[in-house]
């Protein structure tokens, strides 16, 4: 892959990644996740800034599943 | 019938198994693969419910990797660790990939990682991969899923309500803009 077609590439994805997270942000229930413990807190955060559900499952300790089931609670919606 | 053969992973499971309209994807297809490594990861009762009905019916069944497919994605996930800006494939989903590419089968994905994956990396840029987006846009097309004209976005927010899952609004308005013109030229 050219080194131009890469950028936009990355460009592209970028762009849908800073959608997802304003998304995310606004979504997303502040007081559910101020109130969890740290490590919970922590990976609830990451997934807000980042979306990416396996390293945040692993910060929080949980399976990908049990930790999808806690997005939702906390509201912060999956975007892809 | 569209299609015959998919492999879900783990991700599009645990949102599409809350669906109101989950058993439309076996209107699709004929049989969908779920590999064991994803099978394992799955643990709520709603999820283990809608799999074990359906692993009986065999619209699903369960696929056993062989160590070739696991060294592949396991050289996948490396190759997708070395691209900086990108989220990187994980196991259970590059072996989707890989399975996908080597048995022709649609990928069924809602992880990022894989799909940035397909983008980025030549040794699966050949794999089909499809969102629930992707799914419900087929399901329209072949009148498995019929639109309220008076509402066409209906479809949509059911399965965003049902999943807390939001599509990225560019995908969400262009299939928004096919769905009125199919209304149209139904009319």
């Amino acid at each position: 892959m050219s080194a131009e077609k890469m950028s936009k590439k990355i460009q592209k994805w970028i762009e849908l990644e800073e959608e997802a997270k304003r998304i995310r942000r606004v979504m997303a229930d502040w007081n559910f996740i101020e109130k969890q413990p740290p490590r919970i807190k922590e990976a609830l955060k990451y997934y807000v800034e980042k979306g990416d559900i396996r390293r945040a499952s692993l910060l929080a300790g949980m399976n990908v599943e049990e930790f999808r089931e806690l997005l939702r609670k906390a509201k912060i919606p999956v975007i892809v | 019938m569209l299609h015959e053969f998919a492999i879900a992973d783990t991700c599009f499971l645990i949102d599409w198994a809350r669906y109101r309209r989950r058993d439309i994807l076996f209107k699709l297809f004929k049989t969908v693969f779920v590999p064991e490594a994803v099978l394992r990861e799955v643990v709520s009762e709603n999820t283990i419910s809608w799999i074990s009905r359906w692993l009986a019916k065999g619209g699903l069944a369960l696929y056993t990797e062989d160590p070739s497919e696991i060294e592949e994605a396991r050289k996948l996930v490396e190759k997708s660790r070395r691209i900086p800006h990108i989220i990187p494939v994980d196991l259970p989903e590059a072996l989707c990939l890989i399975i996908g590419k080597r048995r022709n089968y649609i990928v069924l994905t809602e992880n990022r990682g894989a799909l940035m994956a397909v983008d980025f990396l030549e040794e699966v840029n050949n794999v089909t991969v499809w969102r629930s987006l992707e799914i419900l846009v087929k399901a329209i097309e072949k009148e498995i899923l019929s639109i309220d004209c008076n509402d066409p976005e209906k479809i949509l927010k059911e399965y965003m309500n049902d999943t807390l899952h939001i599509f990225p609004r560019r995908d969400y308005n262009r299939v928004v803009r096919w769905m009125h013109e199919l209304c149209q030229r139904r009319k």
